[in-house]
């Protein structure tokens, strides 16, 4: 009996947040569909889905993990350079464009995997404030070194050059990425649903994972350091695991972004991008990530609805974040939820007590 | 006599030219329960922060059934069977209390995260007998109804509990209790002492434990080593124990006489 009452608690909150995102997609889709979206509106939507997979992402860092990171917007810009320089090469060998993004979005995920988990291995040694120096000093090492990266295919060969141009192309040859200058002339291949595809999975990655050993492991290091190991957790192999599969998302949602675009410079994925992220996930609630889908599509559709106030559109962005982040930690308010929760246990303790007899 | 389960020799620290613990040495049977007392700052909780290698020893050895923990490290000395409770509790306050006792299990559950995120037969194979482990873990203290509450806010006495039960979770041969008995009241401490009794009954284990309350130390310990200054000044029985006039000096000082 309280078993079932116990994984449905969880598994009820998990299925709403299926239920929401899939209910949204059908509705914007139908709405496409029968023309009720504005260019500017449908515009939006795939870098809504990259930056909620994003919030998605970083959640799993920030609230499953319980560590802060300020460098998210770099893995984020290594699978977006990857996947898109990706679909760009496979442009002739692949020419169904649901294959070629699907495998942009994979060489993304794969890339930023890599490099989360180089970064994981000495930054994951830290812990609190330090971590998150540290991130945020790896995320601008990325936005320097891809910003630098020169790569171009010659006869069907990739061609790398660092800092200068010295590919050395034929005249048949064609650059795909060209330093400070990023990749032109992309196809703006990724969809809405590919955008929504992914952030299912992603949900379901996360909410899996929180619900296995590995994810139980993660939030106990989390919890308290010391205890956890007393009972056996590695603590920096599951921190570590956590962190390149937080990277891996990222890098897909960067592949799906990059996608979307028609050029794509290093210089999108700096430290206001980062601070945004972490701006989605502090707003909708660490380790909340219905709350992270919810403030992720509102603050990215924020600006574009405030264009009316013209000139002071990002001061009235700035004063409704300010007045949503007071309201929401209204310590009024906070008391009637804690209060309602603390009925809610003082409940299940006294229904406890009643089966032991 | 029964299996030595730990054994300790010369254990010794050293912090910044202060010498914590000396010299320390004790031997742990199967089935035996074991106290370590000693006034306030004698360096009981370091011994047990040495046996687990949350503190690395400065001299000495310690085996644990045989074999030298020299090289272990304290999530490797978990899987030898060492457990341990903390002083100041250390759960993992934001996870349920069933939560709290599968993690322990963690090392003895052999599904991947792949098969986590899959949900393959075995992840659901798994976590259905590791959740009824838990609550049988649970009933050991009468505790399996107040599984799906969150750890942090259970009332102070179950949370003592709770940490003696995941401690149990990854099946132990030697657990350490550092002063299970804080904060309750002499029933809880009765009920308490029982639980001890039944739990070494139970799963056979060593136990070894710190306490401050004498009624709990002197009911149920076969051995006690009492600890000053970082120095063993007298081992025995609780009889011995109780009257030894070394013993008497430590916790109340020399008699001045006129």
């Amino acid at each position: 009996m309280n078993k079932l009452k116990g994984m449905n608690r969880t598994t009820r909150k998990n299925y709403l947040t299926y239920a929401l995102v899939i209910a949204a997609y059908v509705i914007l889709e139908a709405m496409m569909r029968g023309g009720g979206l504005k260019a500017a509106t449908k515009g939006m939507l795939v870098p809504i889905c990259a930056y909620i997979v994003m919030a998605l992402s970083l959640n799993l860092t920030v609230g499953v993990m319980g560590e802060l990171s300020l460098g998210h917007a770099g893995f984020m810009s290594v699978g977006a350079f990857t996947g898109t320089a990706a679909t760009m090469c496979l442009q002739a060998a692949i020419p169904s464009t649901g294959l070629r993004l699907c495998i942009g979005i994979v060489i993304g995920a794969v890339a930023a995997a890599i490099i989360g988990f180089l970064i994981g291995i000495p930054v994951l040694r830290l812990r609190g404030d330090y971590l998150a120096i540290v991130t945020l000093a790896f995320g601008e090492i990325i936005k320097s070194l891809v910003g630098n990266v020169y790569m171009g295919v010659d006869h069907g060969q990739l061609r790398f050059s660092m800092f200068t141009n010295e590919l050395n192309l034929s005249p048949e040859g064609k650059i795909i990425i060209e330093g400070a200058m990023g990749i032109r002339s992309i196809p703006k291949i990724a969809t809405f649903t590919a955008g929504f595809i992914l952030i299912m999975i992603s949900l379901v990655v996360i909410f899996h994972m929180v619900g296995s050993r590995s994810g139980r492991a993660i939030m106990a290091i989390r919890d308290n350091y010391i205890a956890a190991e007393s009972i056996g957790i590695p603590a920096f192999k599951y921190k570590i695991t956590a962190f390149t599969i937080s990277a891996a998302m990222a890098g897909a949602a960067g592949a799906l972004f990059g996608n979307n675009y028609s050029s794509l410079i290093a210089n999108k994925f700096n430290i206001d991008t980062s601070i945004l992220i972490l701006v989605f996930v502090v707003l909708g609630g660490q380790g909340n990530m219905l709350g992270s889908i919810i403030a992720a599509a509102a603050l990215t559709i924020l600006p574009e609805a405030l264009r009316g106030f013209a000139d002071y559109r990002m001061l009235m962005y700035a004063v409704i974040l300010i007045a949503v982040m007071l309201v929401s930690n209204n310590a009024k308010i906070k008391d009637v939820l804690k209060n309602a929760a603390e009925k809610r246990t003082e409940k299940k303790l006294a229904k406890g007590g009643a089966a032991d007899e | 006599m029964s299996n030595v389960v730990l054994k300790c020799e010369d254990l010794g620290i050293v912090f910044g030219g202060l010498a914590a613990v000396n010299d320390f040495d004790i031997e742990v049977h199967e089935r035996e329960i074991a106290g370590l007392i000693g006034p306030n700052g004698a360096g009981k909780t370091t011994v047990f922060n040495l046996l687990t290698k949350v503190y690395e020893p400065t001299s000495g050895q310690i085996f644990l059934n045989g074999e030298s923990t020299a090289k272990k490290t304290t999530v490797q000395l978990s899987k030898a069977g060492i457990a341990r409770t903390f002083q100041n509790i250390r759960l993992f306050s934001k996870l349920t209390v069933a939560e709290n006792v599968m993690t322990a299990m963690n090392q003895s559950m052999k599904y991947s995260l792949l098969e986590a995120v899959l949900r393959l037969p075995r992840y659901w194979k798994e976590e259905k007998a590791a959740r009824e482990k838990a609550l049988e873990l649970l009933s050991i203290f009468d505790m399996q109804g107040m599984a799906d509450v969150r750890a942090g806010s259970l009332p102070y006495g179950a949370q003592r509990r709770l940490e003696i039960v995941r401690a149990l979770a990854t099946e132990p041969s030697l657990l350490l209790l550092d002063e299970p008995a804080a904060g309750m009241n002499p029933a809880e401490t009765a009920e308490l002492m029982e639980n001890i009794g039944r739990i070494r009954d139970k799963f056979g284990i060593a136990i070894l434990l710190i306490e401050h309350d004498m009624s709990l130390v002197m009911g149920i310990c076969d051995q006690i080593t009492v600890l000053n200054f970082g120095q063993v000044i007298a081992r025995g029985t609780p009889v011995e124990i109780q009257s030894n006039p070394v013993v008497i000096e430590a916790y109340l000082g020399k008699h001045k006489e006129g």
